[in-house]
């Protein structure tokens, strides 16, 4: 249970944050003595943190279900020809910057929220499709063997053997994609998402420091949150994996 | 067939199948450009017929008609050939643009022009993905991949010079602003290169301080990677503060250009993100070469400083540059989002479009940050493979 307490905490920091922003403003009329208002108005905190959260959950879900059906796909006997272009573009993919890509949406799809998911989905979807790549390729080709000797149809020895050696690979990949459109995400604002990139960059254009900090702040606990959410996760499932394979360790005595 | 032929160059291939129906389907399906009648207007779009003609479109559904034959057909030289038409028909793709814009674009109204569109970029992209097919079948050796890539790209350079794409709003754009092109390219450079520098030898140390105390090691990890975790619009913003009140507590900072805006916050933002790769990778390198060579080496008469700067630093090199090329393709990009905060470069262009809404100065600004990347990435990757030990030299 201890795992899940920093995540626990800082998702209380965070609601209350988005909700009390208000009370602090005696503080941030401190920061920026020189403008009437000092706290973000045009949307609440709450709003912009609820659409920046589902930015992220949607993209980080599809871009999941497509990268995992990729990786399945491309490392199957009838897919196996696409391996090789599949992990290309998958590596290659990642070495455009998520600006310049967030950039080339516009002028294909146009400003809104619709290019940006697609953005974050497509770019999002890459290091997951590498992991699935990695985790799937680096089972030793004798346990799938040894499973189909079991009598389970490549089916099950994929359901049953192959995604949960990888899982911990893939979980990884989700990881560090959802680090990456967290950041994309409040870029976003630029192109037309609500997210709470809006108020750091209504603060940069209006010169209001305050403005700035109240994103900005926001925006570093959302990440720090999300990053703790996965330590927990992560934690949980080499823990329960510990004790799911200690069997194996205890019977074999070297 | 002779045996000694690998198996893999003689069997169909079907991704390139796949990929040329696909480009056949988008190319006749989607605009290959559109004509504005100025910058702002939205433009009218044609087609792959109405924009080349007869001629040209036939041209393209030929070229990828026969990849498709030559990747199925039982051919001995199948890669080869593929690797001719393909390359040829990138390197000539500007060529498309030339005969779209001579015939559509209006002679009389010199404030018209032509602009790339979306069936453009699927073919450019379809035969890209199709030539990445093909080096990894013929194993192209890293060289000759750089030699591709610098006759495409000089092709580009002379095609896009000619009269008939002045029109063209991507060159319109530039040409417009070729000195501000020229000054954010130095400023990109010099920003993403800089903090590179600055936090490649601030991480030898770090590493090094990890290695001599290992009780260092968490809190410093755990310290970088908590930098890399906080977003960088975030990052950006936090230093906006503390960085203008220093400044005008310090009027000699002011006067060096240290203020709350402009290089000095993008700087250091990109020097704290820079440091997680760069000494973890550091730390790896150093500490994964075996003992049992250092205790050789030592057995050998070396002292500590030799077994380190003559057997441990060229042994972890090729690892620590890998650190050095992810920061560096890391560093090129955020140092686009630098420019929300008045940082200058590549950045500068894709937010003023993006606020303009002209969207050929979004990708004036996008299109060289992504090139930049790319040729980072191709270099350092190149350079660590050459400085892998063979086993003839380790």
């Amino acid at each position: 249970m201890r795992a899940w307490l920093p995540a626990v905490l800082l998702a209380a920091l965070l609601c209350g944050l988005s909700v009390g922003m208000p009370v602090l403003e005696p503080l941030f009329q401190w920061v920026q003595p020189d403008k009437q208002r000092v706290i973000y108005e045009r949307e609440s905190f709450v709003f912009l943190l609820q659409n920046h959260l589902l930015l992220v959950v949607v993209s980080a879900a599809v871009g999941t279900i497509v990268a995992v059906a990729g990786g399945i796909f491309a490392t199957r006997p009838f897919g196996r020809d696409f391996l090789p272009l599949v992990s290309q573009v998958a590596s290659i993919g990642q070495t455009f910057p998520p600006v310049a890509v967030l950039a080339l949406v516009v002028p294909v799809l146009g400003f809104g929220e619709a290019p940006i998911l697609l953005a974050l989905i497509l770019y999002g979807l890459l290091p997951i499709l590498r992991n699935t790549l990695a985790g799937l390729e680096g089972i030793n080709p004798s346990v799938r063997e040894a499973a189909l000797g079991m009598g389970m149809s490549p089916v099950q020895v994929l359901i049953r053997v192959e995604l949960p050696l990888a899982g911990r690979v893939i979980l990884a990949g989700i990881r560090t994609s959802v680090t990456i459109n967290i950041a994309t995400a409040a870029i976003g604002s630029t192109i037309g998402a609500r997210t709470l990139g809006d108020p750091v960059i209504a603060g940069l254009v209006n010169g209001n420091t305050a403005y700035v900090l109240q994103g900005a702040v926001l925006i570093g606990l959302l990440a720090l949150m999300t990053d703790s959410l996965f330590e927990a996760i992560e934690r949980t499932w080499d823990s329960a994996w510990f004790k799911a394979t200690q069997h194996l360790r205890t019977e074999k005595p070297r | 067939m002779s045996i000694t032929e690998p198996l893999s160059q003689t069997l169909p291939n079907r991704v390139i199948p796949v990929l040329g129906i696909l480009a056949l389907a988008l190319v006749w399906l989607l605009d290959l450009g559109t004509i504005q009648p100025n910058r702002i207007v939205p433009g009218a779009g044609h087609g792959l017929l109405a924009a080349v003609g007869w001629t040209g479109a036939g041209l393209v559904a030929g070229v990828l008609a026969a990849a498709i034959l030559v990747s199925i057909l039982p051919l001995r030289q199948r890669y080869g050939l593929l690797l001719g038409l393909i390359g040829l028909s990138l390197a000539m793709m500007p060529l498309l643009l030339d005969v779209f814009a001579t015939r559509h674009l209006p002679e009389d109204s010199p404030y018209a022009r032509s602009s790339i569109g979306a069936g453009f970029w699927c073919l450019l992209f379809l035969l890209s993905l199709m030539l990445i097919e093909i080096l990894g079948r013929l194993r192209a050796s890293r060289w000759l991949q750089l030699l591709l890539l610098v006759m495409m790209g000089g092709s580009w350079v002379v095609l896009l010079q000619s009269d008939g794409l002045e029109s063209l709003s991507l060159v319109r754009e530039f040409n417009a602003r070729s000195d501000k092109f020229q000054q954010a390219l130095w400023t990109h450079l010099a920003l993403a290169l800089g903090a590179v520098t600055i936090s490649a030898g601030l991480a030898f140390a770090l590493a090094l301080k990890m290695i001599r105390s290992p009780t260092w090691q968490r809190p410093l990890l755990g310290a970088v990677s908590f930098l890399q975790t906080i977003p960088s619009l975030a990052v950006f913003g936090l230093l906006i503060a503390p960085l203008s009140a220093l400044s005008s507590a310090f009027p000699m900072l002011q006067s060096l250009g240290i203020r709350g805006i402009g290089w000095a916050p993008a700087l250091l933002a990109l020097i704290a993100y820079s440091l997680l790769p760069m000494v973890r990778n550091t730390f790896v390198a150093i500490t994964d070469v075996p003992e049992n060579l250092a205790d050789a080496a030592r057995g050998m008469g070396m002292n500590e400083r030799q077994v380190f700067f003559q057997l441990k630093l060229p042994l972890a090199l090729p690892v620590i540059i890998e650190g050095v090329r992810i920061t560096t393709i890391q560093a090129i990009g955020l140092t686009a989002v630098a420019a929300l905060i008045g940082a200058g470069g590549f950045g500068s262009f894709i937010f003023q479009g993006l606020g303009q809404a002209a969207m050929d100065l979004v990708l004036l600004g996008a299109l060289p940050t992504i090139a930049l990347a790319l040729l980072a990435d191709a270099l350092l990757t190149m350079l660590a493979a050459s400085l892998r030990p063979t086993p003839a030299t380790a």
